[in-house]
C-alpha cells in the first residue's frame, strides 16, 4: 500500500472525483470518473490477491507444508482487516452517491 | 499498521524456533550418542536472537534468529564401568559421558518463550483491535 501523501491545493479548480482519482500513478487524460475507477479496482484487486495468497497459505499449511502457522494466521488476518477497509469506503461511495441521488432539481 | 502485525509474526516465528531448540535439548537430555552414532554426548542448543530492520517501520525492527549455537559445556561424568560406552582409558576410566543440560533450566526457558509467544500474540490483538477501531472513523 503506497504511503498516504499530505494534501496539496489544486493548482485549478478540480472536482472532487478527480482529485482522487490524481491519488493514482497512472495520470492519464480521460476523464476523472474513470481514473476514480481505476483507483477503486486497483485496490479491489490488491485486497484480491491478499485474500487469495491468504487462502494459498492455509492451503499449504493445512496440506503439510512447510510454513509457521503464526505467518499464516497473520496472513488472513492482514487480508480480513484490508478488505474490512474497502468495504468501509464502499459504504462511504454508496452513502455519497444516495445522497447526491436525493437532490431536488 | 499492518507492520506491526508483521513485526509480532516476527517475534512469534523466532519464539517458536527458540521453543523447538528448548524441546530438543529436553529430549536429547540423555543421549550418548550424537547423529552420526559417534559416543558424543548431546550437547545442548542454545537459539541466539538478533533484531531485524527489514520490516523498517519508522525505527521500529522484527526479530530472527540469527544463529543456533551449540555449548561447549563438559558432558557430565558418571563412574559406570560396565556400561559399554564406558571412556576406556585416561583420567575418565570408568565413567560414562552424559549430556550437560539442566532440565530445570531448560523448563524455565521454555515456560519464558511461552510467556513471550502469549505477549507478542496479546500485542497483536491490540494491534487489530486498533485497525477495528480506526475504521469507524469513515463509517
Amino acid at each position: 500500500m503506497s504511503p498516504i501523501q499530505g494534501i496539496q491545493p489544486p493548482s485549478r479548480p478540480v472536482s472532487p472525483l478527480e482529485a482522487f482519482g490524481k491519488a493514482s500513478a497512472t495520470q492519464r487524460t480521460s476523464s476523472g470518473l474513470d481514473q476514480f475507477a481505476e483507483v477503486l479496482s486497483g485496490k479491489l484487486r490488491e485486497v484480491n490477491s491478499m485474500q487469495s495468497e491468504a487462502g494459498q497459505m492455509v492451503h499449504s499449511m493445512l496440506t503439510g507444508g512447510d510454513i509457521n502457522e503464526a505467518e499464516v494466521l497473520t496472513a488472513v488476518q492482514k487480508a480480513d482487516l484490508a478488505f474490512r477497509m474497502l468495504l468501509q469506503v464502499r459504504n462511504k461511495l454508496i452513502e455519497a452517491y444516495r445522497e447526491i441521488q436525493q437532490i431536488q432539481i | 499498521m499492518l507492520r506491526a502485525l508483521d513485526i509480532s509474526t516476527s517475534a512469534l516465528i523466532a519464539q517458536r524456533t527458540r521453543l523447538n531448540a528448548v524441546s530438543g535439548n529436553i529430549a536429547n537430555i540423555s543421549s550418548l550418542k550424537d547423529e552420526h552414532g559417534r559416543a558424543n554426548p548431546y550437547q545442548a542448543r542454545e537459539v541466539v536472537f538478533q533484531s531485524d530492520d527489514s520490516f523498517s517501520l519508522s525505527g521500529a525492527s522484527g526479530v530472527k534468529v540469527q544463529e543456533i549455537r551449540t555449548s561447549d559445556a563438559e558432558p557430565r561424568y558418571r563412574y559406570q564401568p560396565d556400561h559399554p560406552l564406558a571412556v576406556k582409558d585416561g583420567k575418565w576410566k570408568g565413567y560414562v559421558a552424559y549430556p550437560n543440560i539442566d532440565l530445570t533450566t531448560q523448563m524455565v526457558d521454555a515456560l519464558e518463550t511461552t510467556r513471550a509467544y502469549e505477549a507478542n500474540v496479546g500485542v497483536m490483538e491490540i494491534t487489530k483491535s486498533m485497525s477495528r477501531e480506526t475504521l469507524t472513523i469513515i463509517a
